[in-house]
């Protein structure tokens, strides 16, 4: 694919009589594309070229090509001699996470979409100021509301000891379950640090994604079909079994995927609920590029494996969808 | 059935207000600690953060030209894709605006490394105008949709109106088509101006401690915990939140912008 | 007093030939009907003549101008759209005078034409209205000064009425037909409503299939269709097959005076009979009758529809409804009178296939 493609632009500017352009082809174009790759693509390109550099002591870093930074990734820098999955581990933790906070928010958003769309016009739009602006809140903000309400002095764990759950539970024995989880402490229930509070964060954090992506489908879905459904003898839940779930399978399985790669890029949550060694791959990109260990080449190869971590759930849920597509 | 939906929404609001409330009220502390009930309840916070302490006031401000100045140029630069796409219809057009959507749809962290990356070859590292760049890229998605779908809402018959009226297509352009536009345009110009506003990662990597936008700032002092000042700024920044999507609710289809079938009402 | 003309115009999308080898003359002054079903070629060929499409091969003129080059803004044809696209950010006044305003002239000259054009419509207190706030009627009126304000050469309208509802239709008919002929501007107005094209028109083009099926007055097309499809499409008609034989048709064991001899002993024709033109009077002349059951009465007013079963096949039989009129009740054996007169006889399209 070249950049500019003179002879085509210029055919398809006399096919259609009422769509003359008003944009000269040529060199207009060209700037654009440029402008486009520069920016949109370099980017990616140069993490992906940083990725096979080398580490120069004292925090600096030469381009080179060697394979040192995914395999010191894969089985640890000092393979041969010894063998440590440290990254696999924190890969697994990022998929972990994501995979569990996505299909909960996709869970308890499709039936809130779904109640929400057969409500007016106007309800709809104010549902939907409502929710583009906690969408839109930043993830730190987030994080500090469920940091205060999650947190040991206050919040939650606060609450259920006042109003004597903490002792209810004690005496039922559920407390030891509890501890076993890693969400209590000798004294009472905890939630920072744990694998709970995190995936509730992350979770809470999609959830306006899952209806904003969700809505489209199910806003057009016609309503005369389901009433269709109800007067051959279909109660709601029949209805939403045989009709509404098939009808909106693909647009479920693509929110699915999407909100699974946007939940591998996040940082905030992780670094604030989940434990130490429960860490993730955007973690640990962070601290080889900007943090503490300081090896920009080494965070490069970790994001690339993140992109193709990404990239291959992307894949696998086109595929998914096609093969869906075409049995339906 | 029908209580059942509106509990479950209910519910789900519920939860969703929750800890946006807990992050308000504890802007009420007296102390240095964000607890909940707030202690000594007290308005002081707000003063330190909009006039006496300077690290959040060049913050919000830098947040402001960051915000508007991207917000700006992504629509600048979505403009001529999306009207590329719908003039031309060509796969190569289609490519143009796919690509610069890949930045929004792929994890921030890995696109603000790549932007680190890129500005500290071209100096443009820990500048402000480099930030407004990277935001412009990286919400450039957000106008490329909105116009998009402002550009396939045009009525076909009306290019042809202007034209038997002696419009030439430039005219028609200019007095039909970006009239039609403006609303659509807005939206997205601020979609992005929101998003930039709270977005910190891709800032994180860009501004290399140059400079902080509010967000930045509170990620910067993460380590630290956080303070009842910066709730201060988790209600300014809802409030602006809200305040812009009820404008773009008002002035334009919102449900249309996000996807709900024009004909249906 | 220029007509315009249309030489050979061609027009192919790709494979497919929407209008083909179409010669037309457009009286000036005169208002010409394109009628046909949908997808007849009939509005590929109004957006040809606007400019809106370039002609694969032909030409068009107007008077000694040859317009086939030039653009639809080069030939500022008024237009009024099927569903009349006016500008949703624009008021009516500012719709009106769109023309004006573009090609620059002062505004309060634009304002002048648009107050005026307006009065002509019975528009004059809607000026500053929104678009939004009008009614489909009202939005038609809009969309025909519009389309005048820059006082064009020649007037297309492409549908004009499918938009409106059905008491409004007729209504407008003779509006738009009353205003047109005050202006006396050349106007071409695609309709596949017959009755439409029949009030309006001085002239009617009948199409199918991206070809001319007939073109001539109103009256003359209705009175001789020019082939079954045209006696088909304007108005209603009984149809039979039979063969010529000395002036008669024999269908079966019928055989029916045809009051022609244009036609070889032996040819196979076709037959059309409108259903005014049958007879079920009491006292019906002699001859050309024929056995029928009746199957089905439909009152419409004043006429009623009388449905046969005959052995030419089914037949429908428009008997008017006065004083002395027959009752007709299902299962009553008659007969029906087909007046040589009101016979169309063409040659049989089945032979036409064999040939």
């Amino acid at each position: 694919m070249s950049a500019v493609d003179p002879p085509t632009l210029a055919s398809s500017e006399t096919s259609g009589r009422s769509r003359r352009s008003i944009m000269r082809p040529d060199l207009f174009q060209a700037v654009l594309w440029a402008l486009i790759l520069t920016l949109c693509v370099v980017p990616f390109v140069l993490v992906i070229v940083i990725s096979f550099g080398q580490k120069i002591e004292g925090a600096a870093w030469a381009f080179g090509f060697t394979g040192a930074n995914y395999q010191r990734f894969f089985v640890g820098a000092s393979w041969p001699e010894s063998t440590t999955f440290l990254y696999l581990n924190r890969l697994w933790y990022s998929v972990y996470y994501a995979v569990i906070a996505a299909v909960l928010a996709v869970l308890t958003a499709f039936p809130f979409t779904w109640f929400m769309t057969r409500m007016s016009r106007a309800a709809q739009s104010r549902w939907l100021v409502f929710l583009l602006a906690t969408l839109s809140l930043s993830e730190v903000f987030i994080v500090m509301g469920w940091d205060i309400l999650l947190s040991n002095r206050s919040g939650l764990p606060m609450v259920l000891r006042e109003t004597g759950v903490t002792d209810w539970l004690k005496v039922t024995g559920w407390f030891d379950v509890l501890r076993e989880w890693g969400m209590a402490n000798p004294r009472n229930v905890k939630f920072k640090t744990s694998e709970f509070a995190t995936i509730l964060t992350m979770s809470y954090l999609v959830w306006p994604y899952a209806v904003i992506l969700l809505y489209p489908a199910l806003s057009r879905l016609d309503p005369s079909m389901t009433e269709a459904a109800r007067t051959m003898g279909a109660g709601p839940w029949t209805v939403m079994r045989t009709v509404v779930l098939p009808s909106v399978r693909l647009p479920l399985i693509g929110t699915l995927f999407l909100l699974f790669v946007f939940l591998l890029g996040v940082y905030v949550s992780v670094t604030v609920f989940a434990e130490p060694a429960k860490q993730t791959l955007a973690v640990s990109v962070y601290e080889a590029v900007r943090g503490s260990t300081l090896n920009a080449p080494f965070g490069a190869a970790q994001a690339v494996i993140l992109l193709i971590t990404g990239g291959i759930c992307l894949w696998l849920g086109q595929i998914l969808v096609n093969r869906k597509g075409v049995t339906a | 059935m029908k209580i059942f939906a509106h509990g479950f929404m209910a519910l789900a609001a519920f939860v969703i207000v929750l800890p946006i409330l807990v992050v308000c009220a504890s802007a009420l502390n007296g102390g240095r600690s964000m607890l909940f009930p707030p202690q000594d309840p007290t308005l002081t916070r707000f003063a330190e953060f909009f006039l006496h302490e300077p690290v959040w006031r060049n913050a919000l401000v830098n947040s402001v030209i960051i915000a508007f100045g991207s917000a700006a140029l992504a629509v600048l630069i979505a403009w001529p894709v999306a009207y590329g796409v719908w003039k031309r219809r060509s796969a190569a057009s289609k490519l143009l605006a796919g690509l610069g959507a890949m930045p929004f749809a792929l994890p921030p962290i890995v696109f603000g490394v790549g932007l680190g990356f890129m500005w500290g070859f071209s100096g443009g590292l820990g500048n402000i105008w480099s930030g407004v760049i990277s935001h412009a890229v990286l919400f450039m998605a957000l106008p490329l949709v909105t116009i998009s779908i402002g550009l396939q809402s045009i009525d076909e018959a009306h290019l042809d109106a202007a034209a038997t009226m002696g419009a030439t297509p430039a005219t028609t352009f200019r007095t039909i088509i970006l009239p039609q536009m403006v609303p659509y345009t807005l939206s997205g110009f601020f979609f992005a101006l929101v998003l930039s506003f709270n977005e910190f990662i891709v800032m994180f990597f860009v501004s290399a401690s140059g400079y902080a936008t509010v967000t930045l700032q509170i990620f910067n002092s993460l380590r630290n915990g956080f303070t009842p000042t910066m709730a201060v700024a988790a209600i300014t920044f809802i409030l602006v939140s809200v305040i812009v999507f009820s404008a773009v609710a008002r002035f334009g289809d919102l449900p249309r912008l996000m996807g709900a079938d024009p004909s249906r009402k | 007093m220029d007509n315009l003309t249309l030489h050979k115009v061609r027009k192919d999308y790709g494979k497919v030939r929407a209008v083909e080898g179409v010669d037309l003359t457009f009286n000036h002054g005169e208002l010409t009907a394109l009628l046909g079903p949908s997808g007849c070629g009939k509005t590929t060929l109004l957006r040809l003549i606007a400019g809106l499409e370039d002609p694969t091969a032909g030409k068009i003129m107007l008077g000694p101008r040859d317009l086939t080059r030039q653009a639809a803004h080069q030939r500022k044809f008024g237009m009024v759209f099927q569903n009349f696209a006016l500008f949703p950010h624009l008021n009516v006044r500012e719709n009106v005078c769109y023309a004006l305003t573009i090609a620059g002239v002062p505004k309060a000259q634009a304002h002048e034409t648009a107050a005026r054009l307006l009065d002509l419509v019975q528009l004059t207190p809607f000026g500053d209205r929104a678009i939004g706030a009008l009614s489909g009627g009202q939005r038609q009126r809009v969309a025909i000064a519009r389309a005048l304000a820059q006082e064009p050469e020649v007037f297309l309208l492409d549908e004009p009425m499918s938009a409106l509802d059905a008491n409004l239709r007729e209504a407008m008919q003779v509006e738009l037909r009353m205003l047109q002929q005050r202006l006396g501007i050349t106007t071409v107005v695609v309709t596949h409503d017959q009755r439409e094209a029949m009030t309006m028109a001085d002239n009617i083009v009948v199409m199918s299939d991206g070809r001319v099926e007939q073109t001539g007055a109103p009256q003359d097309i209705y009175h001789k269709p020019g082939n079954p499809f045209v006696a088909n499409f304007i108005g209603r008609a009984n149809f039979f097959e039979g063969v010529m034989r000395g002036g008669r048709i024999t269908a079966g064991s019928l055989s029916l005076e045809a009051g022609t001899r244009k036609y070889l002993d032996g040819s196979p024709v076709t037959v059309v009979i409108r259903p005014e033109k049958a007879c079920l009077d009491e006292v019906m002349p002699e001859g050309n009758r024929v056995p029928a059951e009746v199957i089905f009465v439909r009152d419409v007013g004043p006429t009623r529809d009388i449905h046969l079963d005959t052995p030419l096949g089914p037949m429908v039989v428009e008997y008017a409804i006065g004083e002395g009129a027959r009752a007709f009740t299902r299962g009553q054996k008659t007969e029906v009178h087909l007046p040589a007169g009101g016979l169309y006889i063409y040659p049989s399209d089945k032979a036409r296939a064999v040939a």
